[in-house]
Order: structure tokens, then sequence, then C-alpha cells
């Protein structure tokens, strides 16, 4: 298959860089949770892109940003998360994210976008809340870190505009209500997805999120 | 078997007094790495390389171990000598680098025939075939298995199977300790515990993972990374907990949290478990506290929920509440935990203890 070449390249390490930008397109992607995948255009998390997860507080948008790791984790990928104080680590582990691949830095103590920056050398998602408005330079610049890098940056926000740079994808939970039966049982949410990846009119796709015990599903 | 090209410096397989043989045998393995990805270390001053992919790439076997020679014969300067020898499965391998011989492919039984059974690394084995006559790896190869297992038990199976060729791995072949050892002679930079994989291999990832936090760590002072820790509990707080990166305990089995615990808070869990103690008030319609009863049940139905800073919420509805009663034989803690869902669609964990309420969690 292989005719020998008068000029081998000096060590595998050498050949390995030679070879390393014809990746297939499908490692530009990263795997979500089935019942998410309706709400990504391609199904997965685009490597270098930026996704935006809002809504109102208890509402479930750290359920929903907790859920994008979920497959990425198991699938043997590096996940963090950077300004949750507060991570529900049990929460995580019901949704069905392997633990053992995320790293958490929950207070970066004013130096977020440092510590993310720093992150996208070596973890392929980074979720992140920010402290509060993020500046446009500081925003720019990591999105063209996450670009350089291959990694996804998922921002947990408030508000839409809490995110100066128009992103991949904004996800916003616009309607939440528990079912309870003796013990809250499961939440309804209605989640829409806009964005540069998705034509015409936003999505809706409506979850548990979480379902009765504790991982995402579709409701129907 | 794999067929593995082992190569072995025997003026490194000794520590010394100064302890400059795991460094230097550190070099060496970098170097070889550079040529072979997968060459690994078996102990001190040997490594194994599985021969197909670099004899392909170089050539053939011949020209793959003279290349390797040739690379790491410079690194051990003009004092140490190299033995670079390859056969099926590592026991073979290692004897094959010691007389510095390739041995042909599928001739590795007769091999390994005329070599003493004291390479079996048991010197009981030894002695008692020694006693029977056995003095070659042949002729104990040549008994029965089933002999073997009824004169000399389960362990001395496993020997006979790497002397017949069967298996390479001989116990105590790998010396595990000298390898962590040259791991973190080798990982100098890094921390020298760090997070493991799938069944505790690294592969680049890991390691880049590995680089990213230890360098963050530098910029935000040790402690800053974590990492979870799950555990026995019936409350998310005791459940889960976030150590430092590297801490010994930091390894989430991933298993711990599925076994059954009686007295468990109900899934799902809150997404965002407060990291201090946050204390609130819950207030029943005529603005009076709510409390619960020693029988575990609540003083009056809860109306109104105030955070310490932001705007009272009108409650819903509410779930439990769960009484716990713990830790009896010592440091007694009695505790209750009531879930509590507000009318603009928060819900939370609240806990009654030493007669306040605490936010234990917010369903977000």
């Amino acid at each position: 298959m292989f005719a020998p070449r008068s000029e081998l390249p000096a060590s595998t390490a050498a050949l390995a860089m030679a070879i390393r930008p014809t990746s297939p397109a499908s490692s530009r992607l990263l795997p979500v949770a089935a019942p998410l995948s309706s709400l990504l255009p391609d199904g997965a998390l685009r490597r270098g892109g930026t996704v935006v997860v809002t809504g109102s507080p208890g509402w479930g948008a750290t359920s929903l940003g907790l859920a994008l790791l979920t497959a990425a984790s198991t699938a043997g990928h590096w996940c963090a998360a950077v300004g949750l104080d507060d991570p529900g680590v049990v929460a995580m582990a019901e949704l069905g994210v392997d633990l053992r691949r995320v790293v958490f830095v929950p207070r970066p103590r004013g130096a977020w976008a440092a510590a993310t920056a720093e992150l996208f050398e070596g973890v392929d998602v980074v979720l992140a809340r920010p402290p509060a408005r993020v500046a446009h330079t500081a925003a720019r610049r990591l999105l063209a870190r996450a670009r350089d890098r291959a990694a996804v940056l998922v921002v947990l926000a408030e508000h839409r505009d809490d995110w100066p740079v128009p992103s991949e994808l904004a996800l916003e939970v616009t309607e939440a209500a528990w079912h309870a039966n003796g013990r809250l049982v499961s939440r309804r949410a209605v989640v829409r997805a806009v964005g540069r990846g998705i034509t015409g009119r936003p999505r809706y796709v409506s979850l548990w999120l979480p379902g009765a015990q504790g991982a995402v599903a579709v409701a129907s | 078997m794999v067929r593995l090209v082992v190569l072995w410096c025997p003026s490194l397989s000794t520590e010394g007094p100064r302890g400059e043989e795991p460094r230097g045998f550190a070099e060496v393995l970098d170097a070889a790495v550079e040529l072979a990805p997968f060459a690994r270390p078996v102990r001190l001053g040997v490594l194994a390389i599985p021969s197909r992919g670099p004899s392909r790439f170089f050539g053939g076997e011949a020209a793959f171990t003279e290349h390797l020679k040739g690379v790491v014969g410079p690194l051990l300067g003009g004092a140490g000598r190299v033995c670079v020898g390859a056969a099926e499965g590592l026991f073979a391998a290692v004897l094959a680098a010691r007389a510095s011989v390739l041995v042909a492919p599928g001739s590795t039984g007769s091999f390994l025939a005329p070599w003493s059974i004291a390479t079996l690394r048991d010197p009981d084995l030894a002695a008692a075939c020694q006693r029977l006559g056995l003095h070659t790896l042949g002729r104990f190869a040549g008994l029965e298995e089933a002999r073997v297992l009824e004169r000399f038990g389960l362990d001395a199976v496993r020997r006979h199977r790497v002397a017949r060729g069967v298996d390479g791995e001989l116990p105590g072949l790998r010396d595990y300790a000298a390898l962590r050892r040259l791991d973190a002679v080798r990982c100098r930079d890094e921390p020298t515990e760090v997070q493991r994989g799938f069944f505790g291999e690294r592969g680049g990832a890991d390691v880049r993972a590995a680089a990213a936090v230890h360098r963050l760590e530098q910029r935000l002072g040790h402690g800053a990374v974590t990492v979870a820790r799950l555990g026995g509990g019936r409350t998310p707080d005791d459940r889960a907990a976030l150590v430092p990166w590297g801490s010994a305990d930091a390894v989430s089995e991933g298993r711990d949290h599925v076994a059954p615990w009686p007295g468990r808070l109900p899934s799902p869990s809150p997404a965002s478990i407060p990291s201090r103690p946050l204390h609130v008030a819950l207030l029943d319609d005529h603005g009076r506290r709510v409390a619960v009863s020693a029988t575990g049940l609540l003083s009056a139905v809860p109306a109104r929920l105030e955070f310490e800073a932001g705007r009272p919420r009108v409650v819903a509805a509410h779930c439990g509440p769960w009484p716990m009663a713990e830790r009896w034989w010592g440091v007694s803690r009695r505790r209750a935990h009531l879930q509590v869902l507000c009318d603009d669609g928060l819900a939370v964990l609240l806990r009654a203890e030493r007669s306040r309420w605490w936010l234990s969690g917010i369903y977000d």
C-alpha cells in the first residue's frame, strides 16, 4: 500500500503533525443527549461555536446548560464549569454527566474570562456563567480562542443581552411548570432555539427538564 | 499474543544511590515514544513496543530495532549497553532482549525452551522443579497443565502458561512501583496525582486537560480547580462534594450514588446547591413562622417565602417534609427537608434545622 519513500518523516510525531488538518467533519461535532439534538442545527455541538442558554431564575436554564454536557462527557470529552459556585453535583449525575470528566472552577475570582480561555487549551466544552454583563472585547477574544482550539463555549446568562456578540445558537427556556405528586416529580419546559444555524422561524421543543429520574426527556 | 520489541538498558535497570537512573530512563522512554507512540515501560530500564506498526513504518523489524538502538545509544553516553529483542508475548520478548535476538515469528516456544526455570521468578517453584530434574522452561512446559495444578497450585499454572508461550504476562514482571516513580519523573511539571480516566488509563486528551488545569491552578491558586466526589448520604449536599483537583479521594467512582440509601430525598435533585448557608423565612397566611414539630409535621400551611435579598415569593405548593434524625450515637442532628414551589415557577429545597429554615437547593 505504501511504497517506500526516500524521505520518511523524522518521527511519528512529525507525521502526526503533517496529517493533522485532515480531520473528518464528524470530529468537528460533539455529541449531545438525544432529547436535545433536535434543538441544535447539526444535532450536536459544533466545535468552535458558542451556545447561550438563558431563562428566568428557577426555570431550568442551569439544568439545560448542564444537560448539554452529558453526551460529550460520557463520550470521553473533558468538560469544565466556570463560575458556577453552586453546581448541583448530584443533579449532574442524575442528568447523566460523567463526573470523572468534569472540572469545576467555582470561584474564578474576577478572572472568569482568563480561566475560560486557559481551559480551552485542554477541555472540549466549557460551561461558563459570567458574573455580570460581559464586555464586548472579552467576548470577542473568547470566541476567537474557542474557534482556534475547536472547543465549545456554553454561556449561562439570565438575559440574552448579557452576552454581547451574536452566538451560533441561543437557547431560552420560555415556559416551565413543575409536576408534583407528593414530591416534585418533573418539570415540563419549553425551550426556544434561535441562531445563525437555524434558518427560518425559531424552533420550540418541549422537554422534561428534568424528568422523573433526573434525566432529560422529550415531552410529547 | 502480541509481538513485542523490548529494549533493555542494563545500566539503568537498578536504582543507584544518586537516583539518576529513573531520570535517565525517562529520557530513553521519551525518545522511544517519539519513534513509536505505543512504547510503554515495563520496569526500570525495560520498555516494550508493539512490533507491528513501527516495523511497517521503518521497513522491517530489524531496521526498526537498529533505528531504535541508534536513537537510544547516544542518550546513554559511552557507558551504557542497549539490548533489543523481539518475540511474542512480554516474557519471551524480555528474554529475547537479554539475549539480544529477534526471535523469528512462530518460534517463541522453541526459543523459551532452553532458558532456566529460575526465569519464572518463583524461587519455591524453581527449587521444586530442580529437585524433580526439570531444569529448563521446556521441560516444565512439557508437564500437563492438570498435573501442574494439582502439584503446584493455581499460581504455578499461570507460570506454566508463560513457560509454554501461551501467555506473556508473568506475574511480577511489571514493576508498578517503579512505573509510578517513573511517571512522577516524566511529568515533573504536572501534578503527580491527577484524575484518572476509565480504568485508570490516561489518553492524550487527559494529559492536555491536566496541563490546562495545572496552568489554571498556577494562576488562581491551589484549590481553585475542583472535581466532584460522590458518596453515600440522604441529601444532595451530603452526597456530593467538590474537592481540589488532584486530591487522593477526588476520583468519583460513579457507582456509589446508585446504591440504595434508605431515607434518601427523592430525585430529581436541585441543579444548584448554595455553597454557603442561606437563611430564608417561611411564613403562613398570617405572617407567622412555619415550624416543623417533633413528629415531623408542619405547624401551618406555608404561604410566603422570603429570602435575605430579593422580593418575597408566594408559595404555590409544597411537598414533604422529610424529617431526618441522624447520628443519635454521636453529634445528634435533626433536620427536615421541604420542597417549595413558588407561583413564578421557582422550586426550592428548604431545610429546617436549629429552628430556622435554610436554602438547601434551587431546582434551576
